[in-house]
């Protein structure tokens, strides 16, 4: 702490006076500042939060407790700022909390005691300025039959404050809030003093090797039998809760990026799509699998994340396939993966012919209704060594009546074909649909014949 | 990190971090630091939207928890993509008290395990700190995706002096903008070659992924009233264009793997020994089975003028009509050898001129009568397109004048309004 508070002014409990009637020192002030004995972090990832708690001992006094705490450029939320014993409940009171007007990022407890001697006290706040993000590596085998996943969980530290061995739990969920942490943290202070502004360039670079000393100082001063720290999983409402086992230490301004979880030998399955409204003009192809037991996962839902694919190349190196956000999965909820389009297989549509017909006509005998039929003819072209399967949809918007073999409705106005292609073969398909025009239109619909 | 400063003469650093003694003080730290070249490096551009470069470093790795400090600068590596690997994982088998290790599929132990990876406020760097059971001296492979290592393609072609078959040379041109060099690389563009070559800072290297041989060439004249070129002051005329195209199948000598978009330049042999330069275009992506058509220039030899000599409503009831129409073509071949012109006609533009603008496409058929094209010279390539192919002869030697070819093509427009 010593060295921090050097750097620039950061969290600091200051037991200031101990008499009975609180007479508070005007210009000087007698400060003891007691340690951080152990602090837990819950970070949110759909808001701006993290909830901080920590102990720390304080000597009481019998009386009236004078306890100073502030927190300069950090973002705290300072209505959330809470102190409660953990020893001695009914014998010790918070009696009141001051917010001095003159001291922004400031306040005073009262604490009434009716013992004396040592007491460990829990703070708590919300803070913003810390997140977590989810992401995940998938390296697919060479012949994309298996892949490995690897998931992960990366914190991020903008929050003002080092956090030295801190347990972290992060929380997957949607929570509500009413005001953003960061606008209540900022709310009071003298524009001079913003948060933005931490010190000068040199002060910074300080700052920094500091951190990086103590990340490092960390890594010397672990177990020579370390393991990696395993991520501990459990529900919490509509939530879920990550615990990462152990502490970590997270320097302001850096990140830290923790293995979440490792399945290998997860199999999956190949649907090539084509849907020109969705994916442009060439057909994608998707991973598919499923967040469940057979598919190796399915302890947790999975996080909103950035998912990166890879395959084995066959030449001792990966090739990489693309990368995709994916939102919340929830367990045995499938997770569909566009890897993009694939030049070893072809899909084309050509329309063959129009014609009109079914005319009808309004009393200046113009025309203001009618059928058009067209004839489409489709072709799947698979150059690839093993066979596929792919998806095809198509939107004719209106009132069509549509003639096809093996055509499935995916919407009122979508049709689909599937259709599986041998290794190095061709499938061709043909159908027809009837628009029914102007007048001749009821319903916007297609209608199966 | 005064290490990592000392680097900044190279753009790349990976250095593994032995810790020998620290002060009280987190801010003044002595270290001892490896610094592992790469043993290999491969470049992966099968990726058209990214590049993916691997790397292969010997780490000295010491019993307990190392320090691995990776940093660059100059260069736009995609930070989130870094991936940290061991090659040839040392594995034992599990014993009872083991601490949280990975455990495989089959039941073995990794030896060596990431534990997590920090990322350094303002630096291009992370800090990834790496378990090892023992020591060990591992193979690491770093990759990750780098920014302006780019791929292009582009394909030179030698006709033979007849025009029958041609040589396509497909290169890979690979542009080093990174900021980074490389040494000796692999480069694999997902098909053709292996390539293993020094890729040098701010350098452009090209080469050869394949060399087809024998190429069949299918040479094209297209007459097409729509999308040609005007004629100056000859209001009936468009120019004929003349492309190569190359059929991107086992047939016509090719069909290894879709050829990619790129520059297509086409040579032909002379009859001294040397090329001419006759003509390139942009090679659109082209899939196996599908043809690559190369517009090389115009083919001023050939001349066509077109007319509509009949445009006649013919009312069905109320407003609805059918448009009676007769197009002829007069061409003219004054090459010294025959070929086949195609004539294209878009309908809908055709019924757009005639009948106005409408919102829906032409309906349209051929009349037996007053059509001079016989059925298998005329191609219905979709609803909206007519191609007629018509043969012409070579002018005969001696003649005083060409005869000129005149075709009809009697249409009818149906159900317009």
């Amino acid at each position: 702490m010593k060295t921090r508070k050097m750097i620039m002014p950061l969290l600091v409990l200051a037991l200031v006076a101990t008499v009975a009637v609180p007479a508070p020192a005007k210009n000087i002030d007698l400060a003891t500042v007691p340690p951080r004995e152990s602090v837990q972090l819950t970070i949110y990832n759909s808001e701006d939060l993290t909830l901080v708690r920590e102990t720390r001992s304080l000597s009481l006094k019998k009386g009236v407790n004078r306890i100073q705490y502030s927190w300069a450029n950090t973002l705290i939320d300072p209505t959330s700022v809470e102190i409660r014993p953990l020893e001695k409940a009914e014998q010790i009171e918070v009696l009141d909390t001051t917010f001095p007007g003159q001291k922004p990022q400031h306040l005073v407890w009262n604490i009434d005691s009716k013992v004396e001697g040592q007491v460990k006290f829990q703070v708590t706040y919300f803070t913003s300025g810390i997140s977590w993000s989810a992401d995940y590596v998938l390296i697919a085998d060479k012949a994309e039959e298996t892949m490995s996943l690897d998931g992960y969980v990366q914190v991020y530290n903008n929050s003002g404050e080092d956090y030295e061995n801190a347990q972290v739990r992060l929380v997957v969920g949607v929570v509500n809030l009413v005001e953003k942490i960061k606008d209540l943290a900022r709310r009071g202070l003298v524009p001079p003093i913003s948060l933005g502004i931490i010190a000068d360039k040199a002060e910074v670079s300080s700052l920094r090797r500091r951190a990086a000393g103590a990340m490092i100082a960390r890594a010397e001063m672990a177990a020579p039998a370390s393991a990696p720290a395993e991520i501990i999983k459990e529900g919490l409402s509509e939530y879920f809760i990550y615990t990462i086992d152990g502490t970590q230490t997270v320097p302001n301004s850096w990140s830290k990026r923790l293995v979440s979880f490792r399945a290998r030998q997860v199999e999956f399955d190949i649907l090539y799509r084509l849907r020109p409204h969705q994916y442009g003009a060439r057909p994608v192809r998707f991973f598919i699998l499923k967040n469940d037991k057979e598919h190796k996962l399915g302890t947790t839902p999975l996080p909103d994340g950035i998912v990166r694919t890879f395959r084995d190349n066959g030449r001792d190196g990966l090739a990489f396939l693309g990368q995709q956000k994916v939102t919340y999965v929830p367990v045995k909820a499938d997770i569909e993966l566009n890897v993009g389009t694939d030049d070893e297989v072809v899909e084309e549509a050509k329309q063959l012919a129009v014609g009109r017909s079914s005319f009808v006509y309004d009393r200046h005998q113009r025309v203001n209704g009618w059928d058009e039929t067209r004839k489409v003819s489709e072709e799947i072209r698979n150059y690839k060594a093993k066979a596929v399967r792919m998806e095809v949809r198509r939107i004719i918007d209106g009132d069509v009546e549509l003639d096809a073999e093996d055509a499935k409705l995916h919407d009122y106005r979508t049709v689909e074909f599937t259709y599986d292609v041998k290794p190095r073969d061709k499938f061709s398909w043909e159908y027809a649909y009837t628009q029914h025009l102007g007048k001749n239109a009821r319903q916007n619909r297609i209608t199966l014949r | 990190m005064k290490v990592r400063e000392l680097a900044r003469r190279g753009t790349l650093w990976l250095g593994a971090v032995v810790l020998l003694a620290a002060g009280g003080e987190a801010l003044g730290r002595i270290k001892l630091t490896t610094l592992p070249v790469r043993q290999r490096v491969e470049i992966q551009l099968d990726n058209p939207n990214a590049t993916l470069v691997e790397e292969e470093r010997i780490v000295t790795l010491l019993a307990g928890t190392n320090t691995i400090d990776f940093s660059w600068s100059n260069t736009a590596i995609d930070k989130g993509t870094i991936q940290f690997r061991i090659v040839d994982m040392p594995t034992r088998a599990k014993k009872a008290g083991d601490p949280k290790m990975i455990v495989r599929p089959d039941g073995k132990v990794e030896l060596i395990q990431v534990i997590n990876a920090s990322y350094p406020p303002g630096e291009n760097a992370l800090v990834w700190e790496v378990y090892a059971e023992r020591p060990f001296a591992a193979k690491v492979r770093i990759s990750y995706l780098l920014a302006n290592l780019r791929r292009s393609f582009n394909y030179r072609a030698i006709a033979e002096h007849d025009e029958s078959t041609l040589v396509l040379r497909n290169y890979i041109r690979l542009d080093n903008l990174s900021g980074e060099e490389f040494g000796s690389s692999g480069v694999w563009a997902g098909f053709g070659k292996y390539f293993q070559r020094e890729i040098g800072l701010n350098e452009a290297k090209q080469m050869l992924a394949w060399k087809f041989t024998k190429v069949p060439i299918k040479k094209t004249f297209t007459f097409d009233w729509w999308k040609g070129s005007p004629v100056p002051d000859q209001p009936y005329q468009r120019y004929v264009s003349m492309r190569y195209v190359l059929e991107n199948d086992s047939a016509h000598n090719m069909g290894l793997f879709p050829l990619q978009f790129g520059k297509v330049r086409i040579f032909q042999k002379d009859t001294h020994g040397g090329e001419a330069f006759t003509g390139e275009d942009w090679g659109k992506f082209t899939p196996i089975d599908d043809e690559m058509k190369l517009y090389l220039g115009l083919a001023r030899d050939i001349v066509v003028k077109r007319k509509i000599l009949v445009n006649r409503r013919q009312p069905v009831h109320g407003n609805l009509y059918h448009q009676d129409v007769t197009l002829q073509y007069t061409i003219e071949n004054f090459k010294t050898d025959g070929c086949v012109l195609d004539i294209v006609e878009d309908m809908n533009s055709l019924r757009n001129e005639l009948c106005g603008h409408k919102g829906h496409d032409a309906q349209w058929e051929i009349a037996r009568d007053g059509t001079t094209v016989p059925e298998r010279a005329r191609e219905r390539k979709d609803s909206k397109t007519l191609i007629l192919h018509v043969p012409l002869e070579k002018a005969p030697e001696g003649a005083a004048k060409v005869e000129a070819v005149v075709v009809k093509v009697h249409l009818w427009l149906r159900n317009e309004w």
